[in-house]
């Protein structure tokens, strides 16, 4: 869980606490399908996987890799503080990989009497291939 | 290819009734086992008022209600062709069990772009607001649809 954190603990730069996620099982694209709703089964079949073209069988969710970021980000900033969290996925990840998320404060500032820090996350896999690179923005309890 | 008579338009709006079970179901799924996505008392105790959604949590009633693939279907993307590009989320209010969260997907975009390898793609941006059980504006999904042709 995330501690308690004000603005004036952020400073441009500041590295998020990296996250690892893995390795992946196929088991966990069956759970995600259940919860999300998601059943195209290109991530949970792997025959229908092949036939579209996914010479390895099934591939992951990619809001499932979000959902690790968003993991990484709630285990740092509070859920409560974050206002904007966006993606771009940038590459497909597959079971046996090892998701590592990262992250960095690219911007401080105060905005309609609000604290905001923006920050830049990535996700990648175990050979630095990334899977995902977004943002989020985080409105910051002040000390004063 | 993506119907671009269709930039707009508002598609019927999704109602989804927020559980406690299922909010920790995506948490459990994702493997985040924070306490406030599975324990009301804890949730209470770091300033929640019950276990809010985790940040992808709208995904959910799009999913299951099969808006996304209704959606999808009704700008004849080919399926087999579509991969998600982005998603984004703003979030006005935590999302609590027993919220009545109502969706209305519109399509904002329908941008057709030559990739650097000079294959073409139309890029569909679907934007979704929720509101809740009080008119209140909860979150805003942006989603970004790539269609290769």
């Amino acid at each position: 869980m995330a501690q308690e954190i004000y603005f004036e603990d952020i400073n441009v730069g500041d590295e998020m606490p990296e996250l690892v996620k893995g390795p992946i099982v196929k088991l966990q694209h069956v759970m995600y399908a259940g919860a999300s709703g998601d059943f195209n089964p290109l991530h949970t079949d792997d025959d229908f996987a092949k036939a579209v073209g996914m010479k390895d069988g099934v591939i992951s969710h990619g809001m499932l890799i979000m959902g690790f970021v968003g993991q990484a980000i709630t285990s740092w900033i509070p859920r409560k503080y974050v206002k904007k969290y966006g993606v771009r996925f940038a590459g497909m990840t597959r079971p046996g990989n090892t998701i590592t998320i990262t992250g960095r404060v690219k911007d401080k500032r105060v905005e309609k009497g609000e604290n905001i820090v923006s920050c830049e996350v990535v996700a990648h896999d175990e050979n630095g291939d990334v899977k995902i690179t977004g943002r989020f923005d985080a409105a910051l309890p002040s000390k004063g | 290819m993506a119907d671009k008579t269709k930039v707009g338009k508002e598609y019927p709006p999704v109602t989804w009734e927020v559980e406690r079970g299922k909010i920790a179901e995506l948490a459990k799924a994702i493997g985040d086992f924070d306490s406030i996505y599975l324990d009301k008392e804890a949730a209470i105790k770091q300033g929640y008022k019950d276990t809010p959604a985790p940040p992808t949590f709208l995904t959910v009633p799009m999913m299951w209600s099969s808006s996304m693939p209704g959606v999808i279907n009704d700008l004849q993307i080919n399926f087999m062709m579509v991969l998600h590009g982005e998603e984004e989320y703003e979030y006005y209010r935590q999302i609590y069990p027993g919220d009545k969260l109502t969706g209305t997907p519109k399509v904002a975009s329908i941008e057709e772009k030559t990739s650097k390898s000079g294959s073409r793609m139309d890029m569909v941006t679907i934007e979704i607001l929720y509101m809740d059980q009080n008119g209140e504006k909860v979150a805003k999904a942006r989603t970004l649809l790539v269609e290769r042709k």
